[in-house]
């Protein structure tokens, strides 16, 4: 009998030691996979039979990797996913249906903001759940606002007022007859952050049932504002402009304004000047920005899917989602998190609530199969209207073209 | 006995090339004829990948792209090294100083170079402007929808002198003194001896150096995309390589990516048989 007990001791001994390995591969910083590990932590003391590997590489060489991963046969078991492109995944059958774990969690779903929610959703079921989310708020110098003597955005603003303050923020300030502060910043390929929100704030639409819609008379009339501030104003910086100072105009202190997510307040906050956010400013049809979310996925050919999907629960549990809100770049999926001090309270003394608050406007950034060749096309086609090779009319019948053509592809 | 030695030594290599190149050539021009996305088995697809190129607008564009660049690229490089070759190809004090200067864009760091050039192109605090500015004239967007493409011509036949040199010099090199004094002595102006001696005797060097810049100029990739890269990832002026790398890599199209590469290597094939075939009628003449 002792001999038996012994014996039972030490089964469970090496079974509790023969942990499980799983992967967990997500694009980011060095420093955000480090701030990862803290999550990992929390999850590892809870199941001490789990051990999570953090994996991440830069936005480009992520989805190459992934590729390749597939390709090679050994994908990691849970991977970050950008939801515009979580069709291409899904699609392909290589996500794993998450339905069977979440029927046996009834109240998984309960306080999580339905805009995160819409994106996984399949007839049969989640195949993937949100991570974090990021709307889109306007990021404002106020050294150049108070140099230049304009009065700070307010949530009154129009784009038209937005245009006004940029002119009288694009200033030569060494007076060598070269331009070097503009008002405003956006590359201008991507519809996130400025020209889906600009759109949708004129009426207008972008993307509905394999078809672009950018070249409606209402777009017509937000990309022409886009240009004007642009190719007339000069108000924005063109990207060879910013290239000399580094992609992110705003960052690098040469552009009064510019609009980006919660992602870049880590970044924003090394700056030597104040800055603060506003919401994004009133169109014609009232206001609008985005809401597009990261979520997690698991690989259909993961070895270890029980222990996978407990990576994954934890991670959107309240308590992994406080641990997240304290990384500081996206905002938790769970309203009980993002009400709390964990994410209210940063080292960053801003609004945090501002970016919360947009869900109330927000439009979900369209999720589609192809939505990366979609986008190349169009960013492509917009280009050239930046630069001043084509009118916003024969711009947007391109984009039109090489948009509704990516579409077809993948249908 | 003695050959099958010489088998097994040769073995590593010749598996290597077997599997490794014929290997993944015999692959491409196989994938080409599936639909393949990386992540599902691939299907069957005919010719329907090479039937749709020429819908397919930015493979088009960057069909076109690559066409313009090397139609420039090609006789320039040839032309400069050649130039270059023959002006450092005598004997004064220093000459290795100015070869190893004219051959080290060869050996740089692409990337380095191309974030330099950057630079020196920038619009608005760029090297090349500030000289404009400097002498009263206007900036110029050197990597505007304008001059770009002549821009990048530049840089990428600034980079490939130093290689074009060094094999016309080692040409040079061989000629023998005598048939330039035989020439004098008939009375041969410089440039009599320019076309009668020295580029009919160079003409396997030119030969192959045109075949070398042609393949190099339809494979250009690195200083164009560092130059013309935008923020989406993409660039103003995609060429083919590029082409293949976004429809295979990114768009999930590995079908429609290596019927792409089949295209490319067939331009290759056809100009160089081309030249071949120049050089057979030139050959004859001469």
């Amino acid at each position: 009998m002792k001999k038996l007990a012994t014996l039972a001791f030490l089964l469970t001994a090496s079974a509790a030691m023969a942990k499980t390995d799983i992967t967990y591969l997500m694009w980011g910083s060095p420093q955000e996979a480090e701030a990862w590990k803290v999550v990992v932590a929390g999850f590892e003391a809870a199941h001490p039979d789990i051990k999570v590997t953090v994996e991440v590489a830069d936005w480009d060489s992520y989805w190459e990797k992934l590729r390749v991963q597939f390709a090679g046969g050994t994908p990691p078991d849970v991977f970050a996913m950008d939801a515009p492109l979580y069709m291409d995944w899904q699609s392909r059958s290589v996500l794993l249906n998450l339905q069977p774990y979440l029927d046996k969690e009834p109240t998984i779903l309960d306080g999580v903001y339905p805009a995160t929610l819409t994106a996984y959703k399949m007839a049969d079921g989640y195949y993937g759940l949100p991570r974090d989310f990021q709307t889109i708020v306007m990021y404002y110098n106020k050294d150049m606002f108070d140099a230049a003597g304009v009065a700070y955005p307010t949530d009154t603003w129009t784009w038209d007022d937005l245009r006004a303050a940029a002119k009288k923020l694009t200033v030569d300030k060494n007076g060598d007859g070269t331009v070097d502060q503009w008002g405003f910043w956006d590359g201008g390929y991507d519809m996130e952050p400025f020209w889906g929100a600009l759109v949708w704030s004129y009426g207008g639409d972008v993307v509905k049932d394999g078809k672009t819609l950018i070249a409606s008379p209402e777009a017509t009339a937000a990309f022409q504002f886009f240009a004007d501030m642009r190719v007339t104003d000069k108000s924005m910086p063109t990207e060879q402009q910013l290239a000399a100072f580094g992609w992110d105009g705003f960052l690098s202190g040469v552009a009064a304004m510019g609009l980006s997510g919660h992602w870049s307040i880590p970044e924003y906050s090394g700056v030597a000047f104040k800055w603060d956010i506003a919401p994004l400013p009133l169109g014609p049809k009232g206001r609008a920005t985005s809401v597009n979310s990261a979520g997690f996925v698991i690989a259909k050919d993961s070895k270890n899917p029980d222990a996978a999907w407990e990576f994954v629960k934890y991670a959107f549990s309240d308590a992994g989602q406080t641990e997240l809100a304290k990384i500081g770049l996206a905002i938790p999926v769970r309203k009980s998190v993002a009400e709390s001090a964990a994410y209210l309270d940063q080292a960053t003394k801003i609004d945090h609530s501002l970016y919360v608050k947009a869900l109330d406007y927000a439009h979900v950034k369209p999720v589609f199969k192809g939505y990366d060749e979609w986008s190349a096309a169009v960013g492509d086609a917009l280009h050239m209207i930046w630069t001043g090779e084509m009118s916003v009319e024969d711009g947007l019948a391109e984009a039109v073209a090489g948009g509704d053509e990516a579409l077809a592809k993948n249908q | 006995m003695e050959r099958w030695w010489v088998l097994a030594f040769l073995a590593p290599t010749l598996v290597g090339l077997l599997l490794g190149t014929f290997g993944s050539i015999f692959a491409t021009v196989g994938i080409s004829f599936t639909d393949w996305d990386l992540l599902t088995p691939a299907k069957f697809a005919g010719v329907s990948n090479y039937v749709g190129l020429p819908s397919d607008r930015l493979f088009m564009k960057s069909l076109w792209n690559t066409l313009a660049f090397s139609g420039l690229y090609v006789p320039f490089t040839v032309a400069l090294s050649l130039l270059v070759a023959m002006g450092l190809n005598r004997d004064i004090p220093g000459i290795s100083l100015f070869r190893t200067a004219y051959f080290l864009p060869t050996v740089s760091s692409p990337t380095a170079v191309g974030l330099l050039w950057t630079w020196i192109y920038a619009e608005d605090h760029g090297a090349l402007n500030a000289m404009i500015t400097a002498v009263g004239g206007d900036p110029v967007s050197w990597l505007g929808p304008k001059v770009a493409l002549y821009s990048i011509v530049i840089v990428n036949v600034w980079g490939a002198i130093g290689g074009g040199m060094i094999i016309f010099l080692a040409g040079l090199q061989a000629i023998p003194k005598e048939y330039y004094e035989v020439a004098r002595i008939d009375g041969a102006s410089v440039w009599q001896r320019l076309a009668y001696v020295t580029i009919p005797a160079l003409a396997p060097s030119i030969f192959f150096q045109t075949v070398l810049t042609t393949i190099n100029a339809f494979q250009a990739f690195d200083y164009i995309y560092i130059l013309t890269r935008i923020g989406n990832g993409n660039s103003t002026m995609p060429t083919l390589v590029f082409s293949i790398y976004r429809s295979g890599f990114r768009f999930f199209r590995m079908g429609d990516a290596t019927a792409q590469a089949v295209v490319l290597t067939g331009i290759i094939l056809a100009l160089t048989l081309v030249y071949f075939r120049l050089q057979k009628r030139w050959g004859e003449q001469a």
